[in-house]
């Protein structure tokens, strides 16, 4: 959602972030909100626009790939400058892409596998030679494997850029304070400098939605990002203020241990309760969700139920609407209780997070559940605590969610993979893999789009990870701002933002 | 008094040692992995690994405890698992907002609770007296949350006078810092304020009747001087001795106080530190509250010894 109004030059934003960004190094970072900083000060290969189609920032025209799907060419924008006034050119690209793939904790390794060679073949020119088809790539580089870092800063600091950030973007680094506030000012190298109207940008964590609510309200902030649909609803009656949402890419759901006996990256094994040993347990489970009413409770109706990995906003959608999801059916998920002749009520234990929200998901799914014959005790857990223990296997069910990404491949391949990196529920089918991996070599959209779409068909049978809403990215700004934009992938983009004349 | 203040001082060492191996073991056995906290939903295996080894996770306890105090003791706090930014730059920038909130707030609780307790025993059984008694219990009983919320609705939105969050060092703009911290320190030392209000009040009760003031009053003094000279300099005593304990309650209060208020001060770096399990931080910050914890006793114990002589005799015998 974009804001064009036109705006005068000059002032500072600040911008509330949810919780506090963790490293400012493109290849270690871990956190969705240190990429809001990242979209200020360093530009990627890619971007996607309003529509979620991919285009090129700093490469100058979207990649070609060779027949075999092995070679991938782009050339890199001509005239860009990093922030610390070292020249953008194809080496400064191979740097970045081999120090994202090799540097020991990148959080980026595994998106940048497949890449075996990567050179500049001219001043301008990159070559990636792959070990097999990777179509995810282009959505891959349009994240932060595609930022690229200044090779000068990257000499001088080392592991220690995290504190000295130079890369090609609208805004420089200045400081940053732990806790506190990360400063960016308008960068004068930057190739379209000329269309930044902000002299900085000032980010500041404010995990609690009130204050964060109340900050925009007494115009100490003009920002706030990832607001709760409880704080948006207030923020709507205020005069000052305005909204701007996206739908998300990612999901959230709950994830059921169907055969996580060893942890993660284990081959899945056997699990002796109701839930894991028969799938009409579980079928069960989810004939008794009633989506639409827990939108509606939860969440004022302002999210989106979702039964499918992959978002309708997504470029390559299967065709399962939000309408399509399997409606609510207590009678069948009795009579299937009854079919897989277990004992009602079914105990379940429900692990959430602490937040309210989560709460309140678990204590409607709970109502729900208990008509079909499900007993669902909670047990709010605290995040660290939560991921040690779901990853472990230790649950039954969780509240399992993701960000998601531009490519599909980026919401199925961790999660459902035979012992995949973030496989917490144990799921292991051959049909699955095998799908994911088609989906990975195709290149063809629309044979790509038949592929998801079963492996979200095979998936929802499963009933291992049971989809139940997207979230939409809701962000209050106060409305003497304009030209923020904010996209799918849930970013607030501030290059063009400014205040109104 | 040096011997005293030797044996306080060598006490004050072997619980702080003390601290640090109860921090330590403490923020261990905390369920939840620091690189998983720090990962997120973006969780590789090989990142996972690569954090746990550069951060020396991976080690014996024993190992990692011997570390963290010998760097310690070189003035080394370690780098922030989450932020890669050196602790110590952190505990740097976090103390002074604390330690300036806490200074507003003692300050707010010693006029407002002391002036309010002389006066209510002054004016025992009059309109005065209900109305410190009174205030003095909502002091007491109102979540500091609310108080921070109703404050910033009334002070900040309503009436823009205050601002609602943030900081500015009071050497960069003595204005700016002093309406930025005016409301942080009104929601943390009203509860203190209230104490000191009730204890002075107790206190002053005591000493009014007492022998010494009946006779200054027979020696003719006037009212200010007997309440001022006599009766209040003997209250003191009790009223820094709560004011001690109390301190303890600002650096705890300040953690709520510094979120509402969205200052960046230690309570703030504690609360993120606790979620992200970032070990460096935590035990910094917890070390360095139990030290200024530790400073503060031993200071009201010095300022005891200087209000009544008799303490500190008997501590030295």
């Amino acid at each position: 959602m974009t804001d064009d109004r036109s705006v005068r030059d000059g002032g500072t934003l600040t911008v509330a972030l949810n919780s506090d960004p963790d490293k400012l190094d493109p290849t270690l970072a871990q956190t969705l909100v240190g990429r809001t900083v990242f979209a200020g000060m360093c530009e990627k290969l890619y971007d996607i626009d309003e529509d979620g189609t991919v285009v090129p920032q700093l490469a100058a025209s979207l990649p070609d790939t060779s027949a075999d799907g092995r070679t991938v060419t782009f050339r890199v924008r001509p005239g860009a400058k990093f922030s610390d006034g070292t020249a953008l050119d194809a080496e400064a690209v191979v740097t970045s892409l081999l120090r994202h793939r090799d540097l020991p904790g990148s959080a980026r390794g595994t998106e940048l596998a497949p890449v075996r060679k990567a050179e500049a073949t001219g001043p301008l020119t990159v070559r990636l030679t792959l070990d097999h088809a990777y179509v995810p790539l282009t959505g891959v580089l349009a994240d932060r494997a595609g930022m690229v870092m200044s090779p000068t800063a990257l000499k001088k600091y080392g592991k220690n850029f995290t504190n000295h950030p130079s890369c090609v973007g609208p805004f420089r680094f200045v400081e940053r304070v732990g806790g506190d506030r990360i400063v960016l000012k308008k960068d004068p190298n930057y190739y379209d400098a000329d269309r930044v109207h902000l002299d900085g940008v000032v980010y500041k964590p404010i995990p609690d939605g009130n204050v964060r609510l109340a900050n925009l309200r007494s115009g100490d902030l003009q920002v706030g990002d990832q607001m709760a649909p409880v704080d948006v609803r207030s923020a709507l009656t205020e005069p000052k203020l305005q909204l701007f949402n996206s739908p998300s890419l990612g999901y959230q759901g709950i994830g059921l241990n169907v055969g996580n006996v060893k942890g993660l990256g284990e081959q899945p094994g056997k699990i002796d309760t109701p839930i894991a040993r028969d799938v009409r347990v579980r079928e069960a489970f989810e004939l008794a969700i009633d989506r639409e009413l827990l939108n509606k409770v939860v969440f004022q109706g302002m999210y989106e139920p979702a039964c499918g990995p992959i978002s309708p906003q997504s470029a390559i959608a299967p065709g399962i609407r939000p309408q399509d999801c399997p409606r609510r059916d207590v009678d069948r998920a009795k009579e299937l209780l009854e079919e897989a002749g277990v004992r009602t009520p079914v105990k379940i234990e429900l692990k959430t997070s602490t937040t309210p929200e989560q709460g309140r998901v678990g204590q409607v799914l709970q109502a729900m559940v208990k008509e079909a014959g499900f007993e669902l005790s909670l047990r709010p857990t605290e995040y660290a605590t939560m991921l040690a223990e779901t990853d472990a296997g230790d649950y039954d069910v969780f509240t399992s969610g993701w960000s998601g990404r531009l490519d599909p491949d980026g919401n199925v391949s961790n999660f459902l993979k035979t012992a995949g990196a973030m496989n917490a529920y144990g799921l292991g089918d051959p049909e699955i893999d095998k799908l994911i991996a088609e989906g990975r070599s195709v290149a063809d959209p629309a044979r790509r789009t038949e592929i998801y779409d079963r492996l979200t068909r095979r998936v929802q049978d499963a009933h291992a990870l049971i989809y139940l809403y997207r979230q939409k990215n809701y962000v209050v700004a106060g409305k003497d701002v304009a030209g923020l934009h904010v996209y799918g992938d849930g970013l607030i983009r501030v290059k063009n933002a400014g205040y109104t004349r | 008094m040096t011997k005293y203040l030797l044996t306080r001082l060598r006490q004050s060492l072997i619980t702080l040692f003390l601290v640090s191996v109860v921090v330590f073991a403490g923020i261990r056995a905390l369920p939840g992995d620091p690189a998983l906290a720090l990962a997120g939903e973006e969780r590789s295996p090989e990142a996972l690994a690569a954090v746990r080894e550069s951060y020396g996770l991976d080690d014996n306890v024993v190992v990692q405890y011997g570390r963290f105090i010998g760097h310690a003791l070189t003035g080394d706090l370690g780098t922030s698992s989450r932020t890669g930014l050196p602790v110590a730059d952190a505990i740097g920038q976090a103390l002074p907002v604390t330690l300036e909130l806490a200074a507003l707030s003692l300050l707010l609780a010693i006029v407002v609770g002391i002036g309010a307790g002389v006066v209510a025993a002054v004016r025992r059984g009059r309109p005065e007296e209900w109305i410190a008694n009174a205030i003095a219990l909502i002091g007491l009983s109102i979540p500091t949350f609310w108080l921070g919320i109703v404050l910033v609705l009334g002070f900040a939105i309503a009436v823009p006078v205050f601002a609602a969050s943030g900081y500015v060092p009071f050497g960069t703009d003595p204005v700016d810092n002093l309406r930025r911290m005016v409301l942080p320190a009104i929601v943390l030392g009203s509860g203190l304020a209230a104490v000191v209000m009730r204890q002075t009040r107790a206190a002053m009760l005591d000493s009014l009747s007492a022998d010494y003031v009946r006779t200054a009053r027979a020696k003719g003094l006037s009212q200010s001087s007997v309440v001022g000279g006599h009766a209040l300099r003997n209250s003191l005593v009790t009223v820094v001795t709560v004011l001690g304990l109390q301190l303890g309650h600002l650096i705890s209060g300040a953690v709520v106080t510094e979120q509402i208020f969205v200052l960046p001060g230690f309570g703030k770096l504690t609360i993120d530190a606790v979620f992200t399990r970032d070990y460096a931080t935590l035990q910094a910050v917890v070390l360095c509250t139990s030290a200024a914890y530790i400073l503060i006793n031993l200071l009201v114990d010095v300022v005891y010894s200087v209000i009544d002589p008799r303490i500190r005799l008997g501590g030295a015998r």
